[in-house]
């Protein structure tokens, strides 16, 4: 690496570390934002669901049969019950239902037991039971599956217990006696499976994000400000300097995608309670983690080349800013794509595709399916597209035009 | 030395700044075959009002732009071959090129140093010795954002002259500076001439040209219209001081726009 460059990424990097307002905004904030938001989101989603946990509901059942009583009382269903004759009118419940007041209204048909006990198989009748609810309402649907799954499932057993006398005799097999136990799955590879729909997404934006707050500034704002000419009239070529602009962003880009995206990661866990899989269970191979470091690093470079040559052709960071939102939006479309691609195989073309090319290799990486010929076509088209738009950054350096406005 | 041969430098306008300039025309001749000698040991005064050309000429010396037409010599190189070798024997100092706000002097000092490629002990000799003259020593390790007006621009100017330069340009030295740092501006352009330096400087300001300057360049919308030294110009304009010989230049050569 030629002298200038050096001194030049010593100086973009000193800038930062030694501004503890800017390690303060760039870095840490932002990391303890996520933290802090994803953190709030999921304690407010733990006491919505223990909200309804705990709630009693109002529940309005007609035409209660004997024995009902007894079953829900056995399955242990925790409702204010109100008992309605046949004569009585269900219009008002189903208001109060409509309006979220009552929970739930059962309605059993009229001499429910007489035509179970006159059942005697050939096109008798069967008698139902009605259920009202409202499923815009937690409580309501929460009340409707409960009691449903228990209360009346546990009825019915004992009305079935009744009729044929041995019920194992309806069982005929079982599924899964112990659901647990069927579960075979690689845990790395499943964990994977449910990062690589986000996390592929969240590295793209967030670097370009990066890239974008850091690269206006050094490169548009030292325009503004006066001080990237004093630099242009150091006896160094301008590729050395565009080198040196670009690499300290890269290295700063790619710490504050860390940053964000451990916060991402760890957030998310806290708002999924492990939901989201254990991330100590992903295990990379040697070759896998080289090649997730040099996708991310050969993409870094890309984000940080493209927002410098929109900078550099800006004439205020405000401008810079309108310019690079198009880019921004790009990047996120790209990023989007892969997230709802359900996993389906892709073919080879789709990894000549920059940006939703790297996405589309992370997400085969973390479940370990990412073949060489894949990640070589994605490299090679980003690598080269990072080339190309540097060049075209240095192309903008030398222009007098561009720098000078002349 | 810095000879410039029949320098033309022509603009192309945006459509934003042929509206700005009331103009139809896309093309802007800022210079128009100009053409200049300044040798060592002298300071060369480029005289103008705004908008004259004088900072294009001294931009184009400074290889930050490139002539239309013409050639521009700096110690003996063409602007055009190697730019980076003449940058490394010029200091060009502007109000429009600053020094970076979050750094202090003393760091700023040291990295232009290093890009101009000295070693550690040549950059700090040259600190002392150019920190102590404009009396930056005490403020070397302020934020350049912290320091005074006056107190930037002499910390800019010892950063210029970080790599002792043997051709100093400086596009309006005493602009925007209170009458004290000025002075001290102008006294060390005086220094640097008995030490032998090419000293070309731009001012439209007359007094400035009369005390300081040894030959005077005057330029009117683009074109020098005279050159000489001091008495030569009264001379052939016939006039008492350099304000009047200015403006009857000016009469004589100013017209509407200088466009082609």
């Amino acid at each position: 690496m030629k002298n200038g460059t050096k001194n030049i990424i010593k100086k973009e990097l000193t800038r930062v570390f030694t501004d503890k307002k800017l390690i303060l905004s760039l870095f840490i904030l932002p990391g303890v934002l996520i933290m802090v938001m994803y953190s709030i989101m999921g304690n407010l989603i733990d006491n919505m669901v223990s909200d309804i946990g705990d709630h009693v509901p109002n529940v309005y059942i007609q035409n209660s049969p004997e024995g009902l009583e007894d079953a829900i009382q056995a399955a242990g269903f925790k409702a204010n019950i109100n008992y309605l004759k046949a004569s009585d009118e269900t219009a008002s419940v189903q208001d109060s239902i409509k309006a979220g007041d009552t929970d739930l209204l059962v309605v059993f048909d009229e001499n429910f037991m007489d035509t179970i006990y006159a059942y005697s198989g050939n096109g008798d009748a069967i008698p139902e039971v009605k259920t009202f609810y409202n499923p815009s309402e937690e409580y309501s649907s929460t009340a409707r599956d409960s009691f449903v799954n228990s209360a009346l499932q546990a009825f019915r057993q004992t009305l079935l217990a009744e009729r044929v006398g041995n019920v194992e005799q309806l069982q005929i097999f079982y599924i899964d006696k112990v659901p647990e136990s069927s579960v075979v799955m690689d845990e790395g590879k499943a964990t994977g499976k449910s990062l690589s729909m986000l996390l592929p997404f969240l590295i793209n934006i967030l670097l370009f994000q990066g890239a974008m707050s850091l690269g206006v500034d050094a490169i548009t704002g030292e325009k503004e400000r006066g001080t990237l000419s004093s630099m242009l009239l150091s006896p160094i070529k301008r590729r050395e300097i565009v080198n040196g602009k670009l690499i300290s962003l890269a290295i700063l880009t790619s710490l504050s995608a860390v940053i964000y995206v451990v916060s991402v990661v760890i957030g998310i866990q806290n708002l999924q309670g492990g939901s989201m899989g254990d991330i100590s269970k992903l295990r990379f191979s040697p070759v896998e983690l080289v090649q997730l470091l040099t996708i991310l690093l050969v993409l870094v470079y890309l984000f940080v080349a493209v927002v410098a040559f929109v900078a550099v052709h800006a004439r205020t960071q405000k401008e810079a800013a309108t310019y690079v939102l198009p880019m921004y939006i790009v990047v996120m479309l790209a990023s989007i794509m892969t997230m709802f691609s359900g996993g389906a195989d892709k073919g080879i073309k789709y990894f000549a595709l920059p940006i939703y090319n790297s996405c589309l290799c992370i997400q085969n990486l973390l479940v370990g399916e990412l073949t060489i010929q894949q990640y070589g076509l994605t490299i090679g088209t980003l690598a080269l597209l990072a080339f190309l738009v540097s060049a075209l950054v240095t192309k903008a350096f030398n222009s007098e035009k561009v720098m000078f406005n002349a | 030395m810095i000879c410039i041969n029949n320098l033309t430098k022509v603009y192309k306008l945006t459509r934003k700044q042929m509206q700005e300039q009331k103009t139809k025309k896309n093309m802007k001749k800022a210079v128009d075959q100009l053409s200049l000698k300044a040798v060592p040991g002298e300071i060369y005064g480029l005289l103008g009002p705004n908008g004259a050309g004088k900072t294009t000429v001294l931009r184009c010396v400074a290889t930050l732009l490139k002539p239309t037409d013409g050639s521009i010599s700096v110690g003996g190189i063409d602007t055009l071959d190697k730019s980076e070798e003449i940058r490394k024997k010029i200091s060009f100092l502007t109000n429009e090129i600053k020094l970076d706000p979050q750094f202090s002097a003393k760091y700023m000092f040291n990295f232009f140093g290093r890009l101009h490629g000295l070693d550690e002990a040549a950059i700090n000799e040259r600190r002392e010795y150019l920190f102590n003259y404009f009396g930056i020593k005490g403020f070397e390790d302020k934020k350049i954002d912290e320091l005074s007006t006056g107190m930037k621009q002499k910390a800019s100017l010892a950063v210029s002259l970080v790599h002792d330069p043997e051709i100093v340009i400086f596009d309006e030295p005493t602009t925007g500076l209170d009458i004290v740092t000025a002075r001290s501006v102008t006294d060390y352009l005086k220094l640097l001439k008995e030490e032998g330096k090419t000293i070309i400087i731009s001012t439209h300001i007359m007094t400035e040209a009369e005390k300081l300057c040894d030959r005077i360049g005057i330029i009117i919308d683009g074109r020098l219209v005279m050159e000489g030294t001091l008495d030569e110009i009264l001379k052939d304009t016939n006039t008492a001081d350099l304000e009047d010989a200015f403006f009857e230049l000016y009469k004589q050569n100013s017209r509407e726009e200088a466009c082609i």
